[in-house]
């Protein structure tokens, strides 16, 4: 019962604090000389309001919602991935390069990937006790940079007229003109809820999280834990990265994260962390950003906006947990 | 000069100082020694006007230097900036040169050797730092100097120096009061001896007419009796099945790297830790999921709540029910939940012939727990070792441990004694503890 009622209270302070940033963001457009109400109607038509609208909401909230998974899951196991994007990156690599073998081969190659460069990390934490919030940050850059030299070196396109790779020789199946992710990404959530609630591993990885001592008392193998959370973690990142890919860009890029590894993290925050609330949290975003784009286009509002609001929902969390915790 | 009347202070249900009164008078070296827990560091904060007292009353004639058992440095800064700091709160521009010119003149006043003072604290050794303390507290030239344990962190050297410190000081007409467990330098340094146990002062003797062993007594009341070693056992064994082993000493004798140790040579064993709140449950997280995760089955979070159910009613832990955080619960609940998890884990795999598979080791199970609560986790211990469990119990209660025990050994700094029959121990355990055999 009071478990209940205190999930049911988590899913009240993330909505409030949505709803919140929103206003805020559009109050914000008065001070340049729009008026906050025309605003909320350009985001809430651009992202929601029309077929058009909604399939482009879709197509954002996948990425976003691999990647605030991936951040949950590192976050409950109390190691701090903040390498999401480059996660992204290298799967996304990895997704390309084993596409001419099919999708699932690819999708398979890019959480490998993911996995394997989140473990970097999580092998510095454990062997060296790096702190991974700078080790993921870093091979985020180290990953960025592999990305364009690949794409002006070795995986450039035959053409040679931009430096971008050919695409993909695999594509992820469309209906309409959304791609199956959808469904996939939908099904890693329920994996990863699945595996936090409904699993022993789960038990450990978020005992571990929580008080790493008590677990290390409690005979748990603390070490390992965490390098199966990071390896699990980089995974969910790596499989966006191959998403993306196969079914929205087909070509690798320079820009091609995007920032989605980092807009993981605020996807997981306002979910508080846990798997199926980051459904309707990468919702939110998705729909933030489409929004943002039809801002742009039509108030002439930077679409850079978006990341203005993600900004705005963090700092609201925090108000909320911090007057929480007051009394 | 001080002079303290029954003063009384409680900390929840514990009566940290119990209606002691004492009077400091100028010129002497006054030490209070007693047990961890006595109340020789609560009294002395009372006295400095750290703590207030329930009821009591304190007079103080002229300033009082505490030099705390835990440093009070600023580690960023250097040794003449944590000195300026102490000497002065007023805001005043002053530049490296002129606080290290007053450091020196503060320093060479105490008459303690300390050289170099732009160096950084945190860069100093422990013996270092603790004389830096001991500086501060006298270059206010108080009337009534109190050292905490001042040479627990020190070398055999450096505390002679201090003492010589001492010395002088109580010459000079300083009331000194020493905080220590330590009875040879005790006897070594001190004109009188006052030792408190339980929140009282139990003892109040001149040095010269007293010895380690009267004191040791008065610190540890045991009925001393004959007897000899039983030196066929070794003393870095595990106990048999069905016997209940205590290892007993003055906390901060290696206690907690012991049952570490252990924890990590025989992680399937039960284990139940020093430190309940940090180590023994995950706050966050239900009793059921606690008590979980030992369990090698998969995890269901129905069954687990039965099995939950099940436990709370076997070992009464009062509780809303197997979804109540276990943060929220009391500390003898939190107990409760602990042994349920750590011993259930141990009978489901008592068909093991393995020997950690039947061993329990118990770091201060009954620390800070009401009688009640301690009753239940006796006897559960008891009904572990009579059912062929191996119990191996470090405590630093000594009721407990003659109480629960087949056989004791003492810890001191580290090391473990011979192994004793309670009848043997209950003459020797007082001075082991003490390191006075």
């Amino acid at each position: 019962m009071k478990r209940a009622l205190s999930g049911f209270n988590r899913s009240l302070t993330g909505f409030a604090a949505a709803a919140v940033a929103v206003l805020l963001l559009a109050l914000s457009g008065a001070a340049f000389g729009h008026s906050p109400l025309e605003l909320l109607t350009i985001l809430v038509n651009g992202s929601v309001g029309s077929r058009f609208a909604l399939e482009g909401t879709l197509l954002k909230s996948v990425p976003l919602l691999l990647t605030g998974l991936s951040v949950a899951i590192a976050f409950r196991a109390g190691v701090w991935n903040i390498g999401g994007e480059g996660q992204f990156i290298v799967g996304a690599l990895a997704a390309l390069l084993a596409s001419r073998w099919g999708v699932a081969a690819s999708l398979l190659a890019a959480m490998l990937a993911g996995a394997a460069w989140a473990s970097i990390a999580a092998a510095m934490r454990l062997l060296r006790n790096a702190p991974e919030v700078l080790t993921t940050i870093l091979l985020n850059f180290i990953a960025i940079h592999l990305l364009g030299w690949c794409v002006n070196g070795p995986l450039r396109e035959r053409a040679g007229q931009y430096p971008q790779s050919d695409a993909a020789a695999a594509a992820l199946p469309l209906f309409g003109s959304v791609h199956a992710g959808v469904f996939l990404a939908v099904a890693a959530s329920v994996a990863a809820w699945w595996l936090l609630y409904r699993t022993a591993e789960g038990l450990r990885l978020r005992a571990t999280g929580f008080n790493p001592s008590a677990a290390k008392w409690a005979g748990i193998n603390v070490k390992g834990q965490l390098a199966r959370a990071m390896a699990i973690s980089g995974a969910a990142a790596g499989l966006a990265g191959g998403i993306e890919l196969l079914g929205v860009t087909h070509r690798l890029f320079e820009r091609f994260a995007a920032g989605y590894g980092y807009s993981g993290i605020a996807v997981a925050l306002l979910a508080q962390l846990h798997p199926l609330a980051t459904i309707v949290s990468a919702l939110f975003f998705g729909a933030l950003v489409t929004g943002a784009g039809e801002l742009q286009r039509t108030a002439n509002i930077s679409a850079a906006v978006a990341i203005f609001g993600q900004a705005v929902v963090i700092l609201v969390l925090i108000g909320f947990e911090r007057a929480r915790s007051r009394p | 000069m001080l002079q303290l009347s029954h003063v009384t202070k409680s900390f929840g249900a514990t009566r940290a100082v119990d209606d002691v009164s004492l009077e400091i008078a100028s010129g002497g070296i006054v030490a209070l020694v007693g047990e961890n827990g006595a109340g020789k560091t609560t009294l002395m904060r009372i006295a400095a006007g750290e703590l207030a007292a329930e009821s009591g009353s304190v007079t103080r004639t002229g300033g009082i230097g505490f030099v705390h058992q835990h440093f009070q440095l600023v580690g960023e800064l250097t040794i003449a900036e944590n000195l300026a700091l102490a000497s002065s709160t007023r805001f005043r521009f002053a530049t490296a040169r002129t606080l290290e010119r007053e450091a020196e003149t503060t320093i060479a006043a105490t008459g303690i050797a300390m050289t170099n003072v732009s160096r950084r604290v945190a860069d100093l050794s422990v013996g270092e730092k603790s004389k830096l303390e001991l500086i501060k507290a006298i270059a206010k030239k108080p009337a009534t100097l109190i050292l905490d344990e001042p040479t627990s962190v020190l070398t055999p050297y450096e505390a002679e120096e201090l003492f010589r410190v001492m010395r002088r000081l109580a010459a000079a007409g300083t009331a000194v009061v020493f905080i220590s467990h330590k009875l040879p330098e005790v006897l070594a340094v001190a004109d009188r001896v006052v030792v408190m146990r339980g929140g009282k002062i139990v003892a109040e003797t001149r040095a010269s007419d007293s010895t380690a062993e009267d004191l040791a007594r008065a610190m540890v009341p045991l009925v001393s009796r004959s007897g000899s070693y039983d030196d066929k056992q070794n003393p870095e064994g595990l106990p048999r099945e069905g016997e209940i082993a205590a290892i007993v000493g003055v906390a901060g004798n290696g206690q907690t790297e012991l049952a570490a140790r252990l924890r990590d040579r025989f992680p399937d064993a039960a284990h139940i830790p020093e430190d309940r709140t940090r180590d023994g449950l995950v706050a966050e997280m239900t009793i059921a999921e606690n008590l979980a995760l030992r369990s090698s089955r998969s995890w269901n979070p129905r069954e687990a709540a039965r099995h939950a159910e099940e436990m709370i009613a076997l070992y009464s832990v009062r509780a809303s029910g197997p979804y109540q955080r276990a943060g929220d619960l009391s500390g003898g609940n939190q107990q409760k939940v602990i042994l349920a998890r750590e011993l259930s884990h141990l009978s489901h795999r008592s068909h093991s012939s393995h020997e950690s598979h039947h061993l329990i080791v118990a770091a201060e199970p009954t620390r800070g727990l009401d009688i009640e609560a301690t009753r239940f986790v006796h006897d559960q211990l008891r009904a572990a070792a009579d059912s062929g469990a191996a119990i191996l119990l470090i405590t630093s209660d000594l009721d407990e441990a003659f109480a629960l025990a087949d056989t004791i050994q003492v810890i001191y700094r580290g090391t473990l004694s011979e192994r004793m029959t309670p009848d043997i121990a209950s003459g020797k355990v007082a001075n082991l503890m003490a390191g006075i055999a």
